[in-house]
């Protein structure tokens, strides 16, 4: 168990920037995610903190000591690939016991950890199987028990849970949080799927073309995203363009008000943005409400629009809703998902300012 | 496809079944393959066995054999001799070497692999002779059977490489990253890992190059010290100074089992995984 620092770490093949200027700071016992698309410089960033990818500048420390040069079999570190890479030749119990065996642990404490450590993960009674015997779950969960036999310091995933299937990685990955809290070892997890992420970290951290675009919490990062591109990844997000017109009364924690599909509309307080700037106003679709019943007066935002198409998802309903020849899509669940199925013509849609984020318009903004 | 499923309407009237279909073909040159096969490899090695069980006077001798335990006993135990030596030097510049071509990127590497696959076109005769050449008077070696287990060294190394260069690309490095986390040195990592997992290649290089180094004469025949024969040699020998007499051919036939049996072996311990190289299937 220990804490971990990433020194303004940065990883350059040849002059391709891989990782750049990476800082952050991993409390013990804590779980971050590192979150991003493919080719962001997560899994770089998680195989520097390894050590099986040299930093081409930058320290990274474990509680203070200076690892950045050690090679991964001196830090202690215990890592969960994207496929179990169970060693097929030995048994579930040999490839457990492996990390202790080759520090010329004893015979039978060894065995008596791979009880502990088969227990651990539900797997009592596996130990003579062959890794091609277990099912994909069950092989990552020796994975998970070979790692944690080694009492590790800092628990590294990359991406444990892509090669499974949906409801697989469901329940996997509340096991992999389970362990991680029983054992009260810090985790460092990368994934690209957010709903991954925001069900099991304490902190989230958005990268993008090699650089940290957020850290925070799944509400920082859901309600309050700093930058236009974290307002995109993270959910489905309606981008209006518009102009800053003013602000929606006095004082600095006053919202502003944006001129966008020919409307004026009430956005929430964002600091460093001045009147007549370029904006993109973001408004989540599960934001926005259908009105169906009155005018719509309790929301301060009222559009009105046609209906395009829906969507019926199952559990949830995507509207696509024409406004001014821009396509806003709105999520709608519970009854009202049905019913909506059977409507056409136009609708009148409410939102709230505070659900309203507005973010400076960036030039070269891929 | 289950009865119970119904059959798709057929477009077209079932057709009288054609004597030359292609599939008819097909079938007929694959008998056609076996017997030929079975004509030009089997049949000579049992006209062979047959000859050398033939006593004076179309008898039936197994005292034809009594040489093979007899003086071509050391015939074998030399052939055995050089193709361990061989073997082991083979395999150990063969394993670290597949390792670095597979793990490192250096410079020169492509040619470096062309360069050592080059004995294996270059016939065994003129590998003999320039042996001789750089033996004799370049270096004034006095001939030994170090000579020739060099000789057979270089002439088969590529057959002991290339499997093991096949074996070590179809392994995910995975496997020794995860060994490396779990702590274990590149030593440990090898030989509890990699040496394992590559096993099905490394033997293919083994067997390959046991069977050449075994059977192998007309090296030998040019670089051999005097008081080495092997048993290859020996047949040849024989052969050319005693014509074919069945007690030869019974030395033929016992060599002709030992490299049968080194491939049964190899195939009941690794089955088709040799096709891959690894234990990965």
């Amino acid at each position: 168990m220990s804490t971990v620092r990433l020194d303004r770490i940065s990883k350059l093949y040849g002059t391709t920037v891989a990782v750049d200027d990476f800082e952050l700071e991993v409390a013990d016992g804590e779980f971050v995610t590192l979150l991003g698309p493919s080719g962001c410089g997560k899994t770089t960033t998680l195989r520097m903190i390894a050590g099986l990818v040299e930093p081409s500048g930058g320290r990274i420390l474990f509680d203070d000591q200076d690892v950045t040069w050690l090679p991964p079999r001196k830090r202690n570190i215990g890592f969960v690939f994207q496929t179990p890479a169970l060693f097929p030749h030995l048994s579930v119990a040999d490839n457990i016991a492996f990390g202790l065996s080759v520090k010329g642990e004893k015979k039978d404490a060894i065995a008596t950890r791979v009880e502990e450590m088969l227990a651990m993960v539900g797997l009592k009674g596996y130990g003579a199987r062959l890794p091609a015997q277990l099912s994909g779950g069950q092989q990552q969960r020796v994975a998970l028990a070979r790692v944690l036999a080694t009492d590790p310091r800092v628990l590294l995933f990359d991406e444990p849970l892509s090669a499974l299937d949906k409801n697989l990685r469901d329940t996997l990955k509340y096991s992999i949080l389970d362990l991680q809290r029983r054992t009260g070892k810090t985790a460092i997890y990368v994934t690209h799927d957010q709903s991954e992420a925001f069900a099991i970290s304490d902190r989230i951290v958005v990268m993008n073309n090699g650089r940290i675009e957020q850290i925070g919490t799944q509400t920082d990062i859901y309600l309050q995203p700093e930058t236009p591109y974290v307002a995109e990844f993270i959910g489905a997000n309606n981008g209006l363009r518009g102009t800053v017109a003013g602000r929606d009364g006095d004082g600095d924690d006053a919202g502003w008000l944006i001129e966008a599909l020919g409307h004026t509309i009430r956005g929430a307080a964002r600091p460093g943005l001045s009147v007549g700037q370029s904006v993109v106003a973001y408004v989540r679709p599960e934001d926005i409400e259908i009105v169906e019943d009155g005018d719509g007066a309790k929301f301060a935002n009222v559009l009105d629009g046609t209906i395009d198409r829906v969507i019926f998802e199952g559990a949830t309903a995507q509207v696509r809703v024409d406004i001014g020849g821009r396509e806003i899509r709105v999520d709608v669940s519970g009854n009202e998902r049905l019913t909506l199925m059977r409507r056409d013509g136009t609708v009148r849609l409410g939102f709230d300012p505070v659900t309203v984020i507005p973010a400076a318009e960036q030039v070269a903004a891929s | 496809m289950s009865a119970a499923t119904t059959p798709l309407p057929r477009t077209a009237p079932a057709q009288a079944p054609r004597r030359f279909s292609r599939r008819r073909l097909g079938e007929l040159s694959a008998h056609i393959y076996v017997w030929i096969v079975l004509f030009v490899f089997v049949l000579p090695f049992l006209t062979l066995l047959g000859y050398s069980l033939t006593g004076p006077g179309g008898t039936y001798a197994v005292q034809n054999f009594q040489y093979v335990l007899g003086s071509f006993g050391d015939n074998l135990r030399q052939s055995f001799l050089v193709a361990a030596l061989t073997l082991a030097i083979n395999l150990l510049i063969a394993l670290p070497g597949a390792y670095a071509i597979v793990r490192y990127q250096f410079p020169g590497k492509r040619t470096l692999y062309s360069l050592v696959t080059l004995p294996l076109y270059v016939p065994g005769a003129v590998i003999g002779i320039s042996l001789v050449l750089v033996y004799n008077f370049t270096y004034h070696l006095t001939t030994s059977i170090w000579g020739l287990v060099f000789a057979m060294a270089v002439g088969t190394f590529p057959l002991m490489l290339s499997p093991i260069v096949v074996a070590m690309k179809d392994l995910p490095i995975a496997f020794e990253e995860a060994a490396a986390c779990l702590g274990a040195t590149r030593l440990q990592t090898f030989w509890r890992i990699v040496f394992p997992l590559i096993g099905p290649g490394v033997s293919a290089g083994l067997m390959l190059t046991f069977i050449i180094v075994f059977n192998e004469y007309l090296v030998t025949l040019f670089v051999h010290p005097p008081n080495v024969t092997t048993a290859p040699l020996r047949v040849f020998n024989l052969v050319r100074t005693a014509g074919l007499a069945p007690t030869t051919a019974a030395l033929a036939v016992t060599m002709q089992l030992i490299s049968f049996g080194a491939i049964l072996v190899f195939f009941r311990v690794f089955g088709t995984r040799y096709l891959k190289g690894t234990y990965l299937i």
